[in-house]
């Protein structure tokens, strides 16, 4: 296995005026052994950067290194990179056995190691019984298994999932979701694993690694990008549901700055880190976010009002849209609460659940 | 909308049996017409293979035959020739069949996966517009083209490539088609398996354009094996191609009819023969998609 390290990389597609800059001053350093989720939106340059990783796309500029060693320019057979992908890419017309072993053919091994390992991996992925059957044959969770087994049976320098479970039901990607994290902790290999789904990416993964527009957003854990997202869109994208933002005027009280969110009557306070460098960015206006997991129901008089919308009930909870003036936004409450619409609601918030984000550069103040 | 659709397939369906006879019997009195069209020239050769000569001249013809002449299928190869055309035929054929599908797929190959680099769509289909051309507009040109040759015209290679220009679009585009059906993952995912390009074309999406493969060289065979216009003008004294012997059997003054179509009979054994051997591929090949899974 072994530590990754992508060093301002980038990929532009075609020439002039119809160049498409896919991936751009990308820098990422995976350690050995580490599993990093590569998360974004479609279309913002997380497969074009896999695809640099093993080979199977050109590097426009930047850097790849293995282990220390640049495999910028080596072909994908030179770079020992496994890969399993999105639409399984078994080979249709070999048995699940053949389809296994067919990496550690063209590495010279004979027949007997072949069945042997075969049969090894088949017994992880608990796939024994479909060894004999071709691919056409299986349902969508078997291929995706038979995959991964495919990519498991070596021993590469690191193993690149690419939305492996986008074609997979609600039941089975738990499923997966649990074996792969178990294979992670018994092989221990180095694991870039390509999603557009949060979810997955947070459960997952040690560190995920936010792209979007051809750009790393952040790179962290799940506490970071939850609690201290470099900028709007990391606030934006990592949550669900989706962080609430205000367009908000800085008015200096007594001590510390509060924000306006003209035609309402909602005023956040920020807390004291929040609020400081509010104060020394010297903005009048800025972009406030807030969670609707921290925006919580008051029995007294809370720290603002708004008037509920709609009422979802979603089962373990229940999410409000809630109004106040032009101001629309979310929050959750316990599913006992039946607030109808139209009802006014009473809402509190910890003061450090406030983001401040420049209206500018859209990055988080502090 | 719903309650409209509903009250007219009520009207349509108020005597559904007696509308759906006259469909039958429309239906089988078509295939029996079609049938009769098609089949009848067949039917008339066959028995015209068999009759004698003097049978096939008479002034109303006769739909069966009055003296069966089986021995008219070896009186064809009194002339020793006659059996060497049909294995120039074959030679011809095969080899062109072998070529065209061996640059085809090489053709096909690089317009499916580098478009661009391959000169593109527009490329593409310029070289499958050339199957279209009148082939006899280029025949007087062809003729003196191939004449500096060191070969002449007079020899199997004049015709092997010459029916390129027919061949190789058709052969070019169709498996232009096929590899583009055949994902390209799967090369990918050999590649980081660790093959080379050149094996991983040909243990992985070789065999899944193969279907595909076969109907192909089944047309490109069929062509060559049955044209007349190119060979009847290019050769004739060391090489003959079956097509060109049987205006043969046309003399000054009469036609030796039987003959004549016991030599077309024995020349679609072949065609036929290798159809049925390979339809099975034909079918799944011509109907495209053939890996969709």
């Amino acid at each position: 296995m072994a530590r990754v390290e992508l060093k301002s990389l980038n990929k532009i597609y075609g020439s002039g005026s119809h160049s498409v800059h896919a991936v751009q001053d990308l820098d990422l350093d995976i350690a050995d052994g580490e599993f990093v989720a590569l998360l974004g939106p479609s279309g913002c340059g997380k497969t074009s950067t896999l695809r640099m990783i093993v080979g199977l796309e050109s590097v426009s500029s930047g850097e790849i290194l293995f282990d220390g060693v640049s495999v910028t320019h080596r072909e994908p057979q030179g770079r020992n990179v496994a890969m399993a992908f999105e639409t399984y890419a078994l080979y249709p017309n070999f048995t699940v056995e053949e389809n296994l072993a067919f990496p550690l053919e063209v590495r010279g091994l004979d027949a007997a190691t072949r069945r042997r390992k075969s049969r090894e991996i088949a017994e992880i992925l608990q796939i024994t019984d479909i060894l004999g059957a071709t691919p056409p044959e299986l349902s969508g969770g078997q291929q995706q298994r038979v995959s991964l087994g495919r990519a498991l049976i070596r021993d590469p320098s690191v193993f690149i999932l690419d939305e492996v479970m986008s074609h997979l039901d609600a039941h089975l990607k738990f499923q997966m979701m649990f074996d792969l994290k178990r294979l992670h902790r018994e092989l221990g290999r180095t694991i870039v694993y390509v999603t557009h789904d949060q979810v997955e990416a947070l459960a997952l993964a040690d560190r995920v690694a936010v792209m979007s527009d051809a750009r790393m957003q952040q790179v962290g854990d799940r506490n970071t990008l939850y609690n201290r997202p470099t900028n709007v869109f990391v606030a934006d994208f990592i949550g669900e549901p989706p962080t609430n933002f205000f367009k908000a005027e800085v008015r200096i009280g007594k001590d510390r700055p509060v924000l306006v969110v003209p035609d309402s009557d909602i005023r956040l306070t920020p807390g004291p880190a929040m609020a400081q460098a509010v104060m020394e960015s010297g903005r009048s206006a800025v972009i406030a976010g807030i969670r609707p997991q921290s925006l919580h129901l008051s029995q007294s008089q809370g720290a603002l009002q708004a008037r509920v919308a709609i009422n979802e009930y979603l089962g373990e909870r229940s999410m409000l849209t809630v109004t106040n003036g032009s101001a629309r936004f979310q929050c959750l409450a316990p599913p006992e609460v039946r607030a109808g619409v139209g009802e006014t609601v009473q809402l509190d918030y910890s003061p450090d659940s406030i983001m401040v984000f420049d209206p500018e550069s859209e990055a988080l103040m502090g | 909308m719903t309650m409209g659709e509903t009250s007219s397939r009520h009207a349509s369906t108020a005597r559904p049996k007696d509308a759906w006879r006259y469909v039958r019997i429309l239906f089988i009195a078509f295939l029996v017409l079609w049938l009769a069209f098609t089949l009848f020239p067949l039917y008339f050769m066959t028995i015209t293979a068999f009759k004698t000569a003097a049978e096939t001249n008479l002034t109303t013809p006769t739909f069966w035959p009055q003296d069966w002449q089986p021995a008219n299928f070896l009186g064809v190869f009194a002339e020793r020739t006659n059996f060497n055309a049909l294995i120039d035929s074959f030679i011809i054929a095969t080899c062109n069949t072998a070529l065209a599908l061996f640059l085809g797929s090489l053709a096909g190959y690089a317009f499916a996966r580098f478009p661009r680099q391959a000169g593109g769509e527009n490329l593409a289909f310029w070289i499958l517009s050339n199957r279209m051309f009148p082939p006899v507009a280029i025949l007087v040109p062809m003729f003196f083209l191939f004449d500096i040759t060191p070969w002449g015209t007079d020899s199997h290679i004049s015709l092997i490539l010459l029916y390129l220009v027919f061949n190789l679009p058709l052969a070019t585009w169709l498996m232009m088609v096929f590899f583009r059906d055949a994902p390209v993952e799967l090369e990918e995912a050999a590649y980081l398996d660790g093959w080379t390009p050149l094996r991983a074309f040909v243990k992985v999406t070789l065999p899944l354009v193969l279907p595909g493969m076969i109907s192909v060289a089944m047309l490109c065979w069929i062509f060559a094996w049955n044209e007349y216009l190119f060979a009847n003008l290019f050769v004739g004294t060391a090489v003959r191609t079956y097509t060109i012997v049987i205006p043969t059997f046309t003399h000054g003054s009469q036609t030796l009819w039987n003959l004549q179509m016991a030599f077309s009979l024995i020349a679609m054994i072949p065609p036929v023969v290798l159809f049925i051997l390979l339809r099975r591929y034909m079918v799944r090949g011509l109907s495209l998609g053939v890996v969709k899974g």
